[in-house]
């Protein structure tokens, strides 16, 4: 038990002197996380992407497609834009739209109908998930103009009155329109199950009311955590490098004190640096501090985890390079699917669905949960004992490496 | 305290270690000489378990290294010959680190670090991370990490690598104060002078295998009042051989050590008295002798006589 502790302040003191690092750990997250965050809240939950609709067509049914973008969750994500379709190509080539979405003149008539019809969507390639949610959103509305007559016979009806005398409000385009969305929203998975995602913009079931913004906290301080994790673990090879570890087996002291002394400091830094980011955080969003201790708590533990793991990788790597390389090809990709970039809410569902099955995207949405929970302590005992079972299934590989020669090469 | 019984340590094909035997006392210095490759840091390394015998047995202090580890490595302190410390620790958190790691605890652990920061020379920079010292600083924070808790078995290989002469003149000092009380120590090296300034007793070591053993006094009456006169230059295979052999059947007392296309290699006695006799021999043999050296009798030409080679190439 002593040397665990001397093991633990030695690793501390150690990476007191290497602050620079830490402070990158702490300050790329919250750059990045504080620029989406940013971009999601600010006055009245401003969308982060811009749709041009250049409606050549003009009629109320090329309106409710328009509309179609701008309803429920899409809203927050979208703000539509309606131009004329010179202007519109002019700005998507100027990268200043997610996308261009042309209604073609005769477009009403055609789909009334049901003859074919072509919708131009000119997508931004230097954006990702904006213009894949606005893709799938237009195939499902083009998809659905085979079924058009089934589905909206008493809309369509509407429609055609309103036509007739030009006299529909406001009040009740919006109120179509958001019958035809729920009618997309509830046929769209029967007819074309595995292709279409119209629930992507779905609030998370689970956390009604929360604000979109606030779902970027979890996967920001996530990526300090990895951050943090995945340099610490470097010091493995450092450790080997300067032969301290070879010294070490000549000692009695035990390579298991050791190892629970490094990974109690390393979550221990961990905690500091994921914490800053979620007291930032928490002071940004203005969250209640009695779930600091609990979610704390889950960083520290899942931290540790994270850290052995990378540990037990560093040290299964040939050489140092190989170890570094491996790790990083690792990092960035966990960190894109694993809520980090994009809260699993804003992903697409198979995308959210691996994302919460990787180590980090698994840590990140039981933190959404303790952060947006009505309860402090939220996060089941089932999901404890699985990131408790990560920490100690990683510690016994790190133990074995050490153990099988990587501490004596 | 410390006994090696016919130690093999093989890496594959190759044979490092091959039958080494010997074993040291309390209160003396235990020289392994050998050149670069001979198995000095692989005979240590076994000892000190980093490394796994192939076969053969050690005990330390009474302890084997196999059956109570623990208790064996307690009893020794290893400085490598690779540096091995924190550099980004304090001098004295290093002390303290790999004090606690041989059970070291409280006021006897900051006494045995303050006592060995002091004889070691780096009380005043004791607060310093390793980083900021001199190699030869490094070194002597390096040994005193080896022996902070006071082993009876020291195992010291090539402590004095890459040390400036002051730095090597403590060391040296250090060693001996450890041998003052009473530490037995294995001391690896590839100097003649460092063998013969420290040990007391010594074995030559190359290609894994021990191939003399005494103390210094004995090992030196071995090579006997002989000096070596090596010649390099090109000398005919039998045409030399047989020049040699009359000069010998004519009562000069030598012998052929090492003799190749390029280089000859004598031990005699009077060299300095047959030299004009010897020359005129070779160059009636046909032999041309471009360089000579003539060296009297010491360890490293023991070496030489034992192997035929040089201990430093
Ligand atoms: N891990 C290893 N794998 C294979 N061969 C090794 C290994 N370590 C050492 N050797 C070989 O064992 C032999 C003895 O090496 P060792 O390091 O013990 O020599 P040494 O006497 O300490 O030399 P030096 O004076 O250069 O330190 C060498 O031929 C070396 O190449
Ligand atoms: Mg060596």
């Amino acid at each position: 038990m002593g040397f665990v502790l001397s093991s633990l302040k030695k690793d501390i003191a150690r990476w007191r002197q290497d602050a620079t690092a830490i402070l990158l750990w702490i300050s790329v997250p919250l750059l990045i996380g504080g620029i989406l965050t940013l971009l999601m809240s600010g006055s009245g939950a401003k969308p982060h992407g811009v749709l041009l609709i250049a409606d050549q067509d003009d009629s109320l049914l090329s309106s409710l497609v328009a509309g179609a973008y701008s309803k429920g969750e899409l809203a927050e994500l979208i703000s539509v834009e309606k131009v004329s379709a010179a202007v519109g190509r002019e700005k998507i080539n100027a990268g200043k739209a997610s996308a261009l979405l042309i209604i073609p003149r005769g477009f009403s008539d055609a789909f009334m109908q049901s003859e074919p019809v072509t919708l131009t969507l000119r997508t931004n390639p230097s954006q990702t998930i904006l213009p894949g949610i606005i893709t799938d959103v237009t195939r499902v509305l083009l998809d659905i103009g085979f079924y058009a007559e089934q589905l909206f016979g008493s809309e369509i009806e509407t429609i055609r009155q309103a036509n007739g005398n030009r006299g529909l409000d406001d009040a009740r385009l919006a109120a179509l329109s958001i019958a035809i969305w729920h009618k997309i929203e509830s046929v769209a998975p029967y007819l074309f199950p595995p292709a279409i995602d119209v629930d992507i913009v779905e609030p998370p079931p689970d956390e009604p009311g929360v604000p979109f913004a606030l779902l970027f906290l979890p996967g920001t301080i996530l990526m300090a955590v990895m951050f943090a994790a995945n340099g610490l673990a470097g010091d493995y090879w450092a450790e080997h490098n300067q032969g301290t570890l070879r010294r070490l087996v000549s000692t009695p002291a035990r390579v298991t004190g050791f190892l629970a002394g490094k990974a109690l400091a390393a979550g221990l830094i961990i905690t500091m640096t994921g914490g800053l980011v979620l007291i930032i955080g928490f002071l940004y969003h203005g969250i209640t501090w009695d779930k600091l201790p609990s979610s704390l708590a889950w960083i520290f533990v899942s931290g540790i985890g994270l850290f052995a793991w990378f540990g037990a990788l560093q040290m299964m790597a040939s050489s140092q390079r190989a170890a570094n390389l491996l790790t990083s090809m690792l990092l960035f990709p966990l960190l894109m699917v694993g809520g980090s970039f994009f809260p699993f809410a804003a992903l697409p569902n198979w995308i959210a669905e691996i994302g919460r099955n990787t180590p980090n995207g698994f840590i990140v949405d039981r933190l959404t949960r303790e952060i947006t929970a009505t309860s402090v302590w939220a996060i089941d005992l089932q999901s404890w004992l699985i990131v408790i079972a990560m920490v100690v299934s990683g510690l016994a590989v790190c133990a074995w490496r050490l153990k099988a020669g990587f501490a004596r090469g | 305290m410390l006994v090696v019984d016919n130690l093999v340590k093989q890496y594959g094909d190759l044979i490092a270690v091959d039958g080494v035997s010997f074993t040291a006392g309390k209160g003396m210095v235990f020289g392994l000489l050998g050149p670069n490759g001979a198995g000095k840091s692989t005979v240590i390394n076994c000892i000190s378990g980093l490394l796994r015998p192939t076969g053969g047995h050690i005990s330390v202090a009474g302890f084997d290294i196999r059956k109570e580890a623990k208790k064996a490595k307690k009893a020794l302190g290893v400085v490598p010959q690779e540096l091995a410390l924190y550099e980004d620790l304090p001098a004295i958190d290093n002390l303290r680190y790999w004090g606690k790691a041989y059970g070291l605890r409280g006021e006897y652990l900051e006494s045995r670090v303050d006592e060995v920061l002091n004889t070691a020379g780096l009380a005043d920079r004791a607060k310093d991370l390793p980083k900021t010292f001199s190699g030869g600083m490094k070194r002597r924070l390096n040994f005193a990490c080896g022996v902070v808790h006071k082993p009876p078995v020291m195992l010291l290989d090539e402590p004095t690598v890459g040390v400036d002469p002051q730095s090597r003149e403590r060391l040296f000092e250090l060693v001996e104060a450890e041998r003052e009380n009473g530490s037995c120590i294995v001391y690896s090296t590839h100097y003649m002078e460092e063998a013969d300034r420290l040990c007391d007793s010594l074995a030559i070591m190359d290609h894994g295998k021990l191939i003399a053993q005494g103390t210094v006094a004995g090992l030196r009456t071995q090579l006997g009042a002989r000096d070596v006169l090596q010649l390099s230059g090109s000398f005919p295979g039998d045409a030399t051989k047989q020049a040699i052999r009359a000069l010998a059947s004519g009562g000069i007392d030598l012998e052929i050590i090492n003799h190749e296309e390029a280089g000859l290699t004598l031990t005699l006695s009077g060299a300095s008295q047959h030299l004009p006799a010897i020359f005129e021999a070779l160059s009636g043999a046909g032999a041309l002798v471009s360089e000579t050296s003539l060296r009297s009798p010491n360890l490293e030409t023991l070496f030489l006589l034992l192997t035929g080679k040089e201990l430093r190439e």
